[in-house]
């Protein structure tokens, strides 16, 4: 009875202090984004590439939870955006390196009611982005990327990667009769530019997995240790990084993604490779978008009252606009550079959701919780050889060890860092590490001390019910519109599994 | 201007709040907008008395009663109803808001900054509170941090018309005139044709930069706009009092001042008015209106709100009273550094022979961009009684170019400085 109140009041507490936005990854996160979906980012990722230790791979996921099946238009990137994966390589909280993406939108058949269609009225299946069996493809996206070299944040070069070369979005996956074979469509969009560097872009499974409706409502979990709204998992669940024992919201849903694996010898400050022990090794990366910026001072360009571009949302922590930043500062925080995160580092230091969960009998770490700078400044362990001149501003960056090898497939654990799998997050991060479970036990306290505040917090989604894409480009290919479905443990479709536990 | 730019501000700002707290209110159609919301405001009070919004209500409707009328009893009302809204509500974002935005209609500006940089503290989202702050800065001349704030309106919540309102005004005082009548058709565009009064407001604006322009015929089917829009609207008139200035039309300038004053009996809109009459030549009128005005004005000089520009260029030019005018002036430098200030402060340092200090606050001024015949002419003046005349001859030409208020005494100096007999 004393737990179910506590967990009333932790409910309570999270629906009067952080409604509408709690642990939803980066989905619609702030009031701006929630009206600029096509800019909204999701999810950002990066880390050194599976089957590559010399190169890192980045994950930039925009526009949440497409469901499948909304045609007829679907789900294009926004030719009015630019989407840009950026990284400081000399803990300046300053990027030094960015690559940037513009998508351009045409309407190859502007007679056509819907903008992908085959396998009728004479119009074949869509087997091709280009040439033939591409002609249902109406709506084609085609996209550059281009690589820019800064000091102190202005452009001094400026690099088209894709030069001589056009690059197609994947499309979201319609269904079978107008898509017979989507994998092999999806395996199209993987392009090759040379010097090793790789690039996808196009609609995708969303790898991020959440309970979202026990978290919405207000944290009530599905208890598995016996008491609804516990979120306390018990050992067994703990320890399973292959079963959901809750459902995954985002199951079933498509997101839009841009991956990109380069060499880390194109990220570092000298262009080597250095061993994990050593400060160059260590790089800060964050994911955002932006639009061209209305201006109080008219342009001197042509486009008049255009000026620079303005930021709409970024991402480095996957949860630190949305379990750490007041509702009323995170437009300012969407918006803002990373360099300026020190006007929010009492969010970090003083988390509320902290307290939350302390009011509702969790032990957590007292504050200040200078535990969890190391989630915004260069420290120990993800840059064991950081000191205090290394640490550079509050800054909210994803920080990966490119000298940390990755940890092979099968040995990989969905708890990252805090579980010894070192080269998880927040060590940069992956599609496999369950950012929910992981920050939660941060902001209880897991880094100060694990055995005074080391409850395993969760959500019982510990996996993606789709699965994990183990190599480039790391992402499955996008649910099929006709077959569109979300099942997850309590959902039909999963009923008939042992314990109504998902995936089989 | 400057004092119109800041009620439409203020306008707008109350409109948006008052929108925010709308009620279903009895009151008839028939009142003036500020005075339906004060019915309605009331009548929320009296229906929900232990609820703070409908205090907010009826404080926003006051100030824009004050506004309206110049009476500044209405902002005494406001403070009132405010308090009743804190007491009920203690510390509430929506109410300390609105206080900051009474305030600064009180130009009590320096306390209005730093209120809002305290609620921008507690909210850095909240648009609203960018503008109070660019309105703050723009009062005191800070205006790198006004274009600040402004930029974040504009950024945090695209298209929002407030924004878009200050932007205008910071384009004027950075020289854009054009670029400040863009931004401020932006703003028109999302104005509803039932907000009559806001588009009045913001068309006697774009009136206003087109007659900044240069082009007095523009600004004059801009203005007669506002005015069927909203009929009386006192910045309309002061605005079209100005482009029949230009055309030389003084007995027409006269009459609009005269009902712009019975609108709003301000001492600054007196002042106007007796200008007017001495550009029309009548003299013995306009000895007595500048003895008004002198009079109105003094008893408010030594408050925040008061008509202290108008007071020095009285002194300076009319009374030929030049300590008097520099007494004034500095009273208004000491606590703010805004452009039309550093302009009247210059004024009076010249008219007391102190034109080397007078050309430093006259060329800071000019350094924030603003074209303003006004303000170019006097540099001229100035920079002509230090001996400097390439200086004086630029500076006149730019405002003869302007071709608009100020432009025609600017000619008169300049057509000297050109003479035979001058050059001898």
């Amino acid at each position: 009875m004393k737990n179910l109140k506590s967990i009333a009041a932790l409910a309570m507490s999270l629906f009067m202090l952080a409604p509408s936005s709690l642990f939803a990854s980066s989905h619609r996160e702030a009031p701006i984004t929630a009206l600029d979906r096509t800019a909204d980012v999701t999810d950002w990722y990066a880390f050194v590439s599976y089957d590559n230790p010399n190169n890192v791979t980045m994950i930039l996921n925009v526009d949440p939870l497409l469901e499948p099946s909304n045609g007829p238009n679907y789900f294009p990137f926004d030719d009015n955006v630019i989407y840009q994966m950026l990284v400081d390589n000399n803990q300046s909280g300053i990027p030094s390196v960015a690559f940037q993406f513009r998508f351009h939108t045409e309407i190859r058949q502007p007679d056509l009611p819907v903008g992908l269609v085959g396998g009728i009225a004479g119009i074949p299946p869509i087997t091709a982005l280009n040439g033939k069996g591409s002609g249902g493809l109406s709506l084609r996206q085609t996209y550059t990327v281009t690589m820019l070299k800064l000091t102190n944040g202005k452009v001094t070069s400026s690099t088209v990667l894709n030069a001589g070369k056009t690059l197609y979005a994947v499309p979201t996956n319609v269904g079978p009769k107008t898509m017979p074979n989507y994998p092999e469509l999806f395996a199209q969009g993987i392009n090759h530019l040379g010097n090793d560097v790789t690039v996808f872009a196009g609609t995708v499974d969303d790898p991020f997995f959440i309970d979202l409706g026990a978290t919405f409502d207000s944290v009530n979990y599905r208890g598995v240790r016996g008491s609804p709204g516990d979120p306390v998992l018990t050992a067994a669940v703990d320890a399973d990084n292959t079963h959901n024992y809750a459902p995954d919201s985002v199951g079933g849903f498509n997101v839009n993604s841009i991956v990109l694996e380069v060499p880390i010898t194109m990220l570092t400050v000298d262009g080597q490779l250095h061993g994990a022990n050593t400060v160059q090794a260590v790089i800060g990366t964050y994911g955002r978008t932006a639009r061209p910026e209305v201006t109080v001072r008219r342009s001197p360009n042509a486009l008049q009252n255009f000026g620079p571009l303005q930021q709409v949302n970024r991402e480095g922590n996957s949860l630190i606009n949305e379990l750490i930043i007041g509702t009323g500062f995170k437009d300012r925080f969407s918006e803002d550079f990373p360099v300026n995160d020190s006007q929010f580092a009492n969010f970090v230091l003083n988390p509320v959701l902290a307290g939350v969960l302390s009011r509702a009998g969790i032990p957590v770490a007292p504050n200040p919780r200078t535990d969890l700078l190391l989630l915004v400044q260069y420290m120990p362990p993800i840059c064991p050889a950081c000191k205090a001149a290394n640490a550079g501003p509050v800054a909210d960056f994803l920080r990966l060890n490119t000298g940390i090898p990755p940890t092979p497939v099968g040995s990989q654990k969905r708890l990252g860092f805090i579980a010894g799998d070192v080269a998880g997050y927040p060590n940069g991060r992956r599609p496999i590490d369950d950012v929910v479970d992981i920050s939660l036990r941060a902001v209880e306290g897991i880094l100060v001390d694990s055995t005074k505040f080391g409850l395993a917090l969760g959500d019982g989604v510990n996996t993606k019910t789709e699965g994990f894409n183990n190599s480039f480009p790391y992402v499955l290919p996008a649910n099929s519109g006709r077959e569109s479905d979300h099942i997850g443990p309590g959902q039909a479709g999963c009923t008939g599994l042992t314990d109504g536990i998902c995936p089989e | 201007m400057k004092r119109i730019i800041s009620e439409l501000c203020t306008i707008v700002s109350v409109a948006t709040f008052a929108a925010a707290q709308s009620i279903t209110g009895a009151a008839s159609t028939d009142l003036l907008p500020a005075v339906q919301s004060i019915a309605e405001g009331r009548k929320a009070i009296s229906d929900l008395p232990k609820e703070y919004a409908g205090y907010n209500l009826l404080a926003t409707a006051l100030v824009r009663r004050a506004e309206e009328t110049s009476d500044v009893s209405f902002y005494d009302q406001a403070e009132e109803a405010l308090k009743k809204s804190l007491a009920l509500s203690p510390d509430n974002f929506e109410t300390e808001k609105i206080h900051v935005s009474v305030l600064l209609d009180e130009h009590e500006y320096p306390t209005a900054l730093e209120s809002a940089k305290a609620l921008n503290k507690r909210a850095l989202d909240d648009v609203t509170v960018y503008g109070l702050l660019t309105d703050a800065n723009v009062a005191l001349g800070n205006y790198k941090d006004a274009e600040d704030s402004a930029q974040w309106m504009l950024n945090l919540r695209r298209g929002n018309r407030p924004a878009f309102i200050r932007a205008a005004h910071l384009r004027e005082l950075f020289g854009d005139a054009e670029g400040a009548y863009e931004m401020m058709d932006l703003a028109f565009q999302l104005t509803s044709p039932t907000e009559t009064e806001e588009r009045a407001s913001i068309l006697t604006q774009m009136g206003h930069f087109r007659l900044a322009s240069g082009n007095p015929e523009a600004a004059e089917k801009l203005l007669q706009q506002a005015l069927a829009a909203f009929p009386g609207h006192h910045a309309a008139l002061g605005n079209l009092a100005q482009v029949r200035i230009t055309q030389k039309r003084y007995a027409e300038a006269v009459v609009l001042l005269q009902q712009r004053y019975q609108v709003v009996p301000r001492a600054e809109n007196l002042y106007d008015l007796a200008e007017a009459l001495q550009l029309a030549g009548r003299d013995g009128e306009a000895k007595r209106a500048f003895a008004d005005f002198e009079t109105k004005s003094l008893p408010e000089s030594s408050k925040k709100d008061n008509s202290n520009h108008e007071l020095t260029f009285y002194y300076a030019d009319h009374a030929q009273q030049s300590a008097k005018a520099l007494k004034v002036a500095q009273q208004e430098y000491a606590w703010r550094h805004d452009v039309y200030t550093l302009d009247a402060y210059a004024w009076a340092l010249h008219v007391n022979g102190q034109d080397a200090e007078a050309r430093k606050q006259i060329e800071t001024a000019l350094a924030v961009g603003i074209r303003d015949a006004k303000i170019f002419a006097h540099a001229g003046e100035i920079a002509l009684k230090l001996g400097d005349r390439a200086a004086a001859q630029n500076y006149l030409q730019e405002a003869v170019s302007l071709h608009t208020v100020g432009s025609e005494h600017a000619q008169l100096v300049l057509a000297q400085l050109s003479s035979p007999r001058e050059h001898r």
